[in-house]
């Protein structure tokens, strides 16, 4: 078992942010998962996650966010990323999903976003 | 309290009652009686307070029941003194009581003595009379506290039956309060026959021992001590106001006889027997007869647990044990708390004698009324506190037990008598021991279940390592004009590195690495799909025209293959690869990265180590055309001496004891202390970095490392 990942959700009006806090893998994941299948989810216009306390992701990790795309682009729900380390945004970047997702440096840029 | 067929709207009206406006009302009509009867003994013989003298009989008598009715009544409404606590305690408390009170008779008999003897300037005949009455309120209250006492006895696991007699004889005590107040001219021989058949009742009550068989050898010499005590307290005022009556000093009034008689025949007589059963250990048949069943239930339990059968016959066996032990009238087990998949599917509900709306209701009140770390509720008395209303008939008491380990939930017991107090400490302590036993060995079945899983799991496991063992190329190409080497180290869970080549005609090389997400079984699925991909994308396309276009370039072998894998791989599931085309003639190859690492190389002109920065997206993330545009095709001319370095993430990303990062620049390091020699010594040059940076530490993920070095060489043939 991996170190267990913490996911804070925190609702707003329009957007929802999800606060990762721990490794990302395949231990992990399910709790993300579970978050992101939430129907309430398509609800808002922006799913914001802060990724500051994110310090490791792995595949499965990766595989969450990209089952999800597809439904939350469909659903019209734009998924942000911000306050991601370097590391983890290396992974994201070698994949090729920065050309995918919208990573942006700051919660101010991830909300004008 | 009493029961609902005690009769009349006046009691009912009187019970509906708040429970601390019952005591004060009886309260007050004790002492007021109480005060009535003092006068009116005084008045015997004189004029007191100008009050006329010699008061009719039927008043006094009146007083005196009214008092004695009033004191019971309130000795009755007091909760159940055995729930909650032991025998000892109960018994110890009415000593004490006795004692208290005993001594308040000799502090009054002194008294009236002292004023006797002429020592205190006081009336003797009129203290005498007071104190006989003052006597006689100090036994009225201790009648009161044994009978109930012994109530709580006598009904210890009796039966609904039980409780019927016994409210029967109350009622009977309570008529004979009214005897000698309206039947003035009985025969003596009717009279002692009714009082001998009350007595007899009484006997036939005082059998109801049960409690002495749930006492240890220790506790029976202390309950046999504290019995004396109580026979003993009984016997001095017995005494007293015998003696009192035939004073002829004393102008004693009418008493209550019969009633008196009754109650104290009563008091004693119970003693006396649990004395007698106490000290020679008596067979109280029934008794046994409970407690060898509930020995019974608790071997089938364990016996079933042992066989380790399934949760649906555990719980079965459970619910059976404690609806019969506890002789529940009605009884449900709510399995479904918390379903778990080891355990397998479980009874919806197992129900005695409950109608499904009795559930609803149940479940709906009983969400309310456990607090989540509560694990039992006993309620003795379900009429007084409001609770589990609306089922479909009416109970009397119910105990509530979570069936909970520390990490689980495995359901919920609610057993339901139709009698007030209907569970004590011992049925709870029963209770305890089947529930407790239940979660073990749902608990032990669980933790078979998972221990088979995981056999499962490892079994899957080897066949994985298999398949992926088979899918490593055994023969790798060789030609003069370049040379290949391999390393690949499988992580303990099996991951999904893959990689291969094929020797295209033309001097011409197709190199493949990739690495599937997920492990185990499915990573290993997708990568043997992914080989054959690989293998049919390379078969020559006969209508080509040119011979350069006989195979996919780079690009549209990427789109070609996250076209095929789009319809085989689960949503969550990507592969990451790069894919290289190898040309001796032109003296250069093309390649395209989907996702995967950087490749690194070697510039023999430049003397320089350098990544391919290129991007590129993983293939089955985009399962549409507009793949097309996230990969790019990508061509480099390269010189003999040049070395290029293609691995999967498990080398960088691998981790030293601190959980550092092997990281790219360092890798990257090791090709500039390497890339003279040959392509196997640059392989192992690397390999043992990695290997000597994670020491120690288990495999944290596959590790695969391919090193192709360019040579100035004319191919072979």
């Amino acid at each position: 078992m991996g170190p267990i990942m913490k996911v804070t959700a925190q609702p707003a009006d329009t957007t929802l942010t999800l606060v990762l806090d721990g490794e990302l893998d395949a231990s992990s994941a399910v709790v993300l998962d579970t978050e992101l299948n939430k129907p309430e989810l398509l609800k808002y216009k922006k799913v914001l996650i802060d990724c500051q306390r994110l310090s490791y992701i792995s595949s499965a990790g990766l595989g969450v966010f990209i089952s999800h795309l597809q439904r939350l682009q469909d659903s019209n729900v734009k998924l942000v990323f911000f306050n991601m380390q370097e590391k983890v945004f290396n992974v994201f970047e070698i994949l090729g999903l920065d050309s995918l997702m919208t990573i942006v440096p700051t919660e101010q840029e991830a909300l004008a976003a | 309290m009493l029961r609902v067929e005690g009769p009349t709207r006046f009691v009912f009206a009187f019970l509906s009652m708040p429970k601390i406006r019952h005591v004060a009302w009886l309260l007050a009509l004790a002492t007021g009686c109480w005060l009535v009867l003092l006068l009116g003994t005084l008045s015997q013989g004189r004029s007191v307070l100008g009050l006329p003298p010699d008061w009719p009989r039927w008043l006094l008598l009146l007083a005196q029941g009214g008092f004695a009715a009033s004191i019971f009544l309130y000795a009755r409404l007091q909760p159940d003194a055995l729930s909650g606590h032991g025998f000892l305690p109960l018994l110890r408390r009415l000593f004490w009581r006795g004692l208290v009170l005993t001594a308040l008779l000799a502090g009054t008999q002194a008294f009236v003595k002292l004023t006797a003897e002429h020592t205190l300037p006081l009336p003797g005949d009129a203290t005498a009379a007071a104190g006989y009455t003052v006597s006689l309120a100090l036994f009225i209250i201790l009648l009161a506290q044994t009978l109930y006492v012994w109530r709580s006895l006598v009904n210890f696991r009796g039966s609904d039956r039980l409780q019927r007699e016994w409210t029967a004889f109350e009622l009977i005590l309570g008529a004979a309060l009214l005897f000698q107040l309206f039947v003035w001219h009985v025969p003596d021989y009717l009279l002692v026959a009714v009082v001998v058949g009350l007595g007899l009742f009484g006997v036939y009550l005082s059998g109801h021992q049960r409690w002495v068989a749930y006492l240890s050898q220790g506790q029976k010499l202390q309950a046999i001590m504290l019995q004396l005590g109580v026979l003993g307290c009984l016997s001095a005022f017995l005494y007293v106001l015998r003696g009192a009556q035939s004073d002829p000093a004393l102008l004693a009034p009418p008493t209550q006889q019969a009633f008196l008689v009754l109650t104290s025949s009563f008091a004693v007589f119970y003693a006396v027997a649990g004395l007698l059963v106490t000290l020679f250990n008596l067979p109280v048949a029934d008794v046994y007869e409970q407690r060898r069943a509930e020995i019974l239930s608790l071997q089938q339990l364990s016996q079933i647990i042992q066989r380790g059968q399934t949760a649906p016959e555990i719980y079965q066996a459970l619910f059976t044990s404690a609806v019969q032990t506890i002789r529940a009238d009605a009884a449900w087990l709510d399995a479904q708390l918390q379903p778990t998949e080891q355990l397998g599917p479980l009874p919806a509900s197992l129900i005695h004698e409950l109608i499904p709306s009795d559930l609803s209701a149940l479940r709906e009140q009983l969400t309310d009324l456990l607090a989540p770390q509560q694990r039992e509720l006993i309620d003795n008395d379900l009429l007084r506190s409001q609770r589990l209303t609306g089922l479909s008939q009416p109970y009397g008491s119910a105990a509530v037990l979570q069936l909970r380990s520390s990490t689980h939930d495995y359901g919920l017991l609610v057993l339901l008598k139709k009698e007030q107090s209907g569970f004590d400490p011992e049925d709870l302590s029963i209770l305890h021991t089947f529930t407790t036993q239940t979660v073990l060995s749902l608990e032990n079945l669980q933790l078979a279940q998972e221990a088979r899983a995981s056999q499962r799991a490892q079994d899957e496991l080897r066949i994985a390592a298999l398949v992926q063992e088979r899918l490593i190329p055994k023969h790798l190409p060789t030609d003069n004009w370049f040379e290949i080497s391999t390393y690949a180290q499988a992580a303990k869970e099996v991951g999904g590195d893959f990689y291969d080549f094929l020797h295209l005609p033309g001097q011409r090389l197709a190199v493949l690495i990739g690495d599937v997400s997920g492990k185990g079984v499915t990573a290993a699925f997708h990568t043997a799909q992914m080989k054959g991909i690989f293998h049919a994308l390379m078969q020559p396309n006969p209508l080509a025209k040119k011979d350069r276009e006989r195979y996919p370039d780079p690009h549209r072998f990427m789109v070609l293959a996250n076209e095929a894998l789009t319809h085989c791989l689960e949503r969550s599931s990507f592969i990451t690869a790069s894919f290289y085309l190898i040309d001796y003639e032109a003296g250069g190859f093309s390649f395209a990265r989907a996702g995967h690492c950087h490749t690194l190389y070697y510039h023999s002109i430049k003397e320089e180590v350098s990544y391919f920065r290129s991007e590129g997206l993983g293939l089955g993330i985009l399962r549409d055309a507009s793949y097309g545009r996230h990969v790019k095709n990508q061509f480099w001319d390269y010189n003999p001496g040049d070395v290029m370095v293609i691995y999967t993430d498990g080398i960088p990303e691998a981790r030293n004891a601190n959980g550092d990062e092997y990281g790219e620049d360092r890798l990257a390091k090791m090709l500039g202390e390497s890339f003279y020699q040959s392509a196997e010594e640059i392989n192992r040059h690397i390999r043992l970095d990695v290997q000597e940076f994670s020491k120690g530490l288990p495999l944290h993920d596959d590790q695969t490392l391919l090193v192709i070095k360019f040579k100035s060489a004319q191919p072979q043939g």
